[in-house]
């Protein structure tokens, strides 16, 4: 509950350097040194913005297989990051190729000492300032040369303007258990001995308690906590003709406390290792053009991937040059006012939103990584889109945040990302009667069954060389971003017996779907996850996650296409499996 | 998938400091000689290994084609604690422990296996696989039986493409075979506890990183101490079951600063030991401490370095670093049969390849020289073949080479120097390197014959290299043959009597043959230079040992130099800033 406000929150009026006591030694030395460094000057450029952020915490993690630990580590970091601007807020040296790049020796700390007071903290700032504002002349005049040669088709400005905020708020302090989660993750692994079938399995915790710093030129400066648990299970194993098959399980919470208790998170990894082991022996799906029902946690994954990688735009930089580097952009460009939904479909971006026992959401926050506090957003309004998620960074039709600065992204700008995605429905019918509907939409056009997708894999659980293959296959799908693979489908015939089925993927499936969902459930789902800017948002990719919430009914598609990619399957192991010890 | 490890052709890439090495705390395997406990029944990792290695074994032999003639089991345990210290104040404490498992599995027989080396294609098969930490036969096993499967499949792939593969079949310098024989070791010893009061090293590390300070010229510096303990399991179908370990210590101190010019100066200085109840005392580190701040703060004032070829003194530590590159990387024995390789001294078997008052032996078991204890021992090596001495040049004339269980024409078996760092393929690699002379002089003497030499050459100076941070060298044939070592500390030697003047920015390059040749003298008191060493089986640690050398010749080449200046805005104060 510490992410709500305990500090002071000084608002809109612009604060100036130096009249407010911020109380906190890291965010006094970064006022100090942002006053000092914006006398540089260096081939008549000065700089008009200097951001500094620093992340602190504390990270446990540990993970475990079949009942013996893997490994368990505590580590501690202080991790800065400076942003000098130079030019100006029309034009500047970022959102160019060049931007980023940083030559030259580094003599600040890349990790500062836990210990630091006051007076080293602003000794590692005057270093790392000097070295990002060499490099920031440096780029501003590479940019300038690059612009000679090209005629840019739309002239947009560097950098939104943005009012500035003070927010101090108090960190925790809580205390890791790290023998208590190293029992945990054997115990729940040991699970798995249970099930022959299941090669491969793993239970990882993963628990940081951390704050962020933030400071820049205009006068933000904020401290907030930036709490994070998460438990994953994995699981692998081979079907009955030698396909690999997975599926997962993750759990997150703020707190350590607020994650499900052991016996819930047992139930329901013995659920999955069941519903894995009989996917072993399922038949193959084959080739399907019908109505598919995503069933809850599914539809607030597939949602949660289709809105989610799609509601920031995209700005290309300035590249070399006869080198043109062009973004892919989102599928939503351009379609503002537009139908993208039926129209008994309402989404909004809600960061303060809140679950049944009162707890924020996983996806809640203060604050955004550029000091701009977010508000609530329509996206789609009776199926209009209203509203894209915008940070700092002007793009094509946009200046101006919104506040949804929720990961770094590329050449000086961060990425957009949602917070708690609320999809309401206006008229609904319970679950079994969408399950109905299913099955009267397949009589009428004689189809021999539908089909229901219970589970896809986002974010995805692939390992990296199955990722390498699965992107390159993945992204044939039409749309500019990919949707994951399904985990959990079933055929529904006439008479409601269920099957499942195994090996499918989605073909061409993009956001355009979303115009053709036929109902929606009463009942619905709430999913959280961890984004980071890796396609699929592979687990455990990129340096940087952060955590955002689904809630979705589920939803019954008109009409989607299905099918089994052709993939060459290994041959068995010449030794079987080791037999389970009951000493082990 | 491929290992982060050095590309193919390799330029043996070693920073025997390790302040910048990819792999800073890596495998270090030694044992204490005083009495080890010995174990008298398997321990229970021993016991897994070898049934789950029995039950893989039997079922590929009979069920596989190919067959396998040989498989290992190696795990690496290492326990860490690493602790930074920087301007008083510590910036980071952690420990960590963790298991590693690698697989070899050799298909096809001793005479032609999945391992052959053709073109530049270098057999990576194992993967270093995190495993259970916990003595767990269901974790262990499982694991086990996956990367089994992993190696056998892609070792039965290669051996098939090395059978249908044309250059195999044109006739090869070498005609040996890819494996050989070894004796089947059983020895089990208890690794002695790592002793490591954290709470009390990282208050010694605050107060000998705060004497930093009172430098106000140095940007950076800090204070870093590891200790470690080690454990190598190791299991074959020969019957080899071993358990060692050995605990380390390391302290290292660096600094490091920008010259007016630009030029990125850097000095450090290492101290290691067996164990951190041997490391030195405070006093003992505060004077390095100390010598690593005046000599930034010397160098920060020094004259930049002219190209110069001249005569100089290499100091023992200098030296060692020296023979490590340009000679101890070309006596590896995988070079000599490699077709890709230089091959500097293949031919060379008893012929003369350095001064005739030179010696150089390879001993992994000898524990401390010179006052200081070696890194580069261990009991026995990744292929579980007992540490033994090696004499590989016995008065300048060369006897063999370092060897694995790859053998070499000639050299049928190995020597016990088959290493590598967990997750990589085992070739020959250095050990405790060390340098004998039947042409020593006390090092007083010494300096004496350089100011001899430099007025017989007519040169203004003479150079002697103090300190060095370590070197590279490139023995592949695509390459020049070549090295540079990269001094830290290098003074301009007068024949006048002036006192001796600290330059700064200057590389020793040079070719090894030409390079020896110019060795005339050495001093009398052994230095020895610990560090880590990197190349295609990873970083392993190792020592250099050797006085001081007198050359006649050397060549010197200015540093790359950054354009960058130095900070734009003095250092903030107290006082400036917004007054609050």
């Amino acid at each position: 509950m510490k992410r709500r406000t305990f500090g002071l929150l000084l608002g809109a009026a612009a604060v100036a350097p130096g009249q407010t006591k911020l109380n906190d030694p890291i965010l006094e030395a970064m006022r100090s040194e942002l006053e000092r460094s914006l006398k540089l000057r260096l081939a008549g450029e000065t700089p008009y913005y200097i951001q500094y952020v620093v992340e602190q915490g504390t990270n446990l993690n540990c993970s475990a297989t079949l009942g013996g630990l893997l490994i368990s580590r505590i580590s501690n970091y202080r991790l800065p990051r400076v942003q000098v601007r130079v030019g100006s807020y029309e034009f500047d040296n970022t959102n160019c190729v060049y931007t980023g790049m940083v030559r030259g020796a580094r003599f600040d700390n890349e990790n500062w000492p836990l210990e630091a007071d006051e007076n080293q903290i602003r000794q590692d700032l005057w270093l790392a300032t000097d070295r990002s504002y060499k490099a920031a002349v440096e780029t501003l005049s590479l940019k300038r040369a690059a612009l000679k040669n090209v005629n840019q088709a739309e002239k947009l400005n560097d950098f939104a303007k943005q009012a500035p905020v003070v927010k101090v708020l108090l960190l925790s302090k809580n205390k890791m258990d790290e023998k208590r989660a190293n029992e945990r993750v054997r115990t729940l692994s040991a699970l798995f001995t249970a099930y022959p079938k299941i090669l491969d399995s793993r239970v990882e915790y993963e628990e940081g308690v951390s704050g962020s710093y933030f400071g820049n030129t205009e006068g933000t400066f904020f401290r907030i906590p930036e709490n994070i648990v998460t438990l994953r299970v994995r699981a692998e194993a081979l079907a009955d003709d030698g396909s690999p098959l997975r599926d997962y399980l993750t759990f997150h919470a703020f707190e350590a406390v607020n994650l499900p208790s052991d016996a819930e998170i047992t139930t329901a990894i013995h659920a999955m290792a069941t519903r894995l082991t009989a996917l072993c022996a399922a038949p193959l799906g084959e080739a399907y053009n019908g109505p598919v029902l995503f069933e809850g946690e599914a539809s607030a994954q597939l949602l949660g991937q289709m809105l989610g990688g799609n509601l920031g735009p995209v700005r290309s930089p300035v590249s070399e040059p006869g080198r043109p580097v062009n973004l892919p952009p989102s599928d939503f460009e351009g379609r503002l006012g537009a139908r993208v939904m039926p129209e008994f479909l309402d989404v909004t971006d809600d960061p303060f939103a809140k679950d049944a026992k009162g707890r924020p959401l996983f996806g809640s926050y203060e604050i955004d990584m550029e000091g701009v506090v977010p508000q609530t957003l329509p996206i789609v309004s009776q199926g209009t889109l209203k509203n894209m998620l915008l940070t700092r960074q002007p793009v094509r039709g946009f200046e101006g945040s919104n506040g949804r600065a929720r990961l770094p992204g590329s050449f000086g700008a961060n990425a957009a990302l949602p917070s708690n995605l609320l999809v309401k429905a206006k008229d609904t019918i319970e679950l079994a009667a969408l399950k109905a509907k299913l099955i009267d939409t397949i009589k009428q056009r004689n189809k021999p069954y539908g089909i229901i997708v219970r589970k896809i894999d986002f974010p995805s659980s692939a390992s990296v060389a199955e990722f390498r293959r699965l992107a390159a296959s993945l992204q044939s799908g039409g749309g500019n971003r990919p949707i994951s693979l399904p985990l959990a489908v079933y055929r529904v015939y006439p008479d409601g017996r269920e099957e499942m089925i195994r090996g499918m993927r989605f073909r061409g499936l993009t956001v355009r779907a979303l115009r053709d969902i036929l109902a929606a459930s009463s009942e619905t789902y709430t999913l959280d996850l961890l984004a980071n800017s890796f396609p699929l948002a592979l687990m455990g990719a990129g340096g940087f996650v952060t955590g955002m919430s689904v809630v979705a009914p589920s939803l019954l598609f008109d009409e989607i296409d299905m099918d089994r990619p052709q993939e060459e399957r290994p041959s068995a192991p010449v030794v079987p499996p080791p037999p389970i010890e009951s000493a082990g | 998938m491929g290992h982060g490890f050095l590309p193919d052709p390799h330029p043996l890439h070693d920073n025997l400091l390790g302040v910048r090495s990819p792999f800073p705390f890596v495998p270090v395997a030694l044992i204490f000689a005083i009495l080890p406990a010995v174990a008298q029944s398997p321990p229970p990792l021993v016991q897994i290994l070898a049934s789950e290695m029995e039950r893989n074994f039997t079922a590929l032999k009979s069920k596989g084609d190919p067959a396998p003639y040989f498989l290992a089991y190696s795990v690496t345990q290492q326990e860490t604690n690493v602790l930074t210290a920087t301007s008083g104040m510590l910036a980071s404490k952690d420990s960590s422990k963790s298991r590693s498992l690698d697989v070899t599995l050799r298909v096809g027989s001793p005479q032609l296996d999945n391992y052959r080396r053709v073109g530049r294609n270098f057999a990576t098969f194992t993967n270093g696989s995190m495993l259970s930490l916990d003595d767990n036969a269901n974790a262990l096993k499982r694991r086990i039986w996956m990367d089994t499967d992993g190696v056998y499949r892609a070792a039965s792939q290669r051996l098939l493409n090395i059978r249908t593969n044309k250059e195999v079949k044109v006739e090869a310098t070498d005609q040996s075979g890819d494996f050989s024989p070894s004796e089947a070791v059983v020895s089990y010893k208890i690794t002695p506890e790592l002793r490591f009061d954290a709470d009390k090293w990282a208050g010694r590390a605050r107060q000998w990183s705060k004497r930093f300070t009172q430098y106000q010229e140095i940007l950076s510096s800090s204070v870093t101490v590891i200790a470690q303990r080690e454990t190598k399991t190791f299991v074959n179908t020969e019957g080899t079951r071993l358990q060692h370990g050995r605990t380390y210590a390391r302290i290292l101190i660096s600094a490091r600063s920008k010259a007016a010019d630009g030029m990125d100066l850097a000095t450090s200085e290492t101290i290691e030991a067996d164990d951190p109840s041997r490391l030195p005392s405070d006093k003992a580190v505060e004077a390095a401490v100390d010598r690593v701040a005046k000599d930034l703060r010397g160098l920060l004032r020094a004259p930049e370095v002219d190209p110069f070829v001249g005569p100089a003194i290499l100091s023992g530590r200098a030296a060692g670093v020296f023979f490590h590159e340009i000679f101890g990387h070309r006596i590896e024995g995988h070079r000599q049969k490699d077709e890709n390789e230089g091959q500097t001294f293949t031919k060379s078997v008893n012929g003369p390849v350095l001064p005739s008052f030179l010696s150089v032996t390879f001993d992994p078991t000898v524990k401390r020289m010179a006052e200081t204890d070696l890194y580069g021992w261990y009991d026995f090596d990744d292929e579980g073949v007992a540490a033994r001495r090696v004499p590989v040049v016995e008065e300048g004339i060369l006897k063999t080479f370092l060897l694995s269980r790859s053998p070499i024409a000639g050299f049928a078996k190995s020597n016990g120097h088959g290493r590598r760092q967990a997750g990589a393929e085992i070739v020959s690699r250095q050990s405790n390197l060390i340098v004998g002379s039947s042409n020593s002089v006390p090092d007083a003497k010494l300096r004496d014959l350089l100011i001899e030499e430099i007025k017989k050459q007519g040169k203004p100076y003479g150079l002697f290299f103090e300190s060095v941070t370590g070197g590279f060298t490139t023995t592949g044939r695509a390459g020049l043959q070549a090295f540079t070592v990269i001094p830290l500390v290098v003074y301009r030697v007068y024949p006048d009597g002036r006192p001796d003047e600290l330059v700064r920015g200057a590389d020793i390059v040079g070719t090894p043959l030409a390079s020896f040749a110019k060795i005339v003298a050495t001093g009398n008191q052994l230095q020895v230079f610990n560090g880590y060493c990197g190349a295609e089986s990873g970083s392993v640690p190792v020592s250099a040992i050797s006085p001081a050398l007198l050359v006649t010749e050397i060549e010197v080449q200015k540093k790359n130099r950054s354009q960058e200046r130095p900070p734009l805005l003095g250092r903030p104060t107290q006082t400036d800033g917004s007054d609050r």
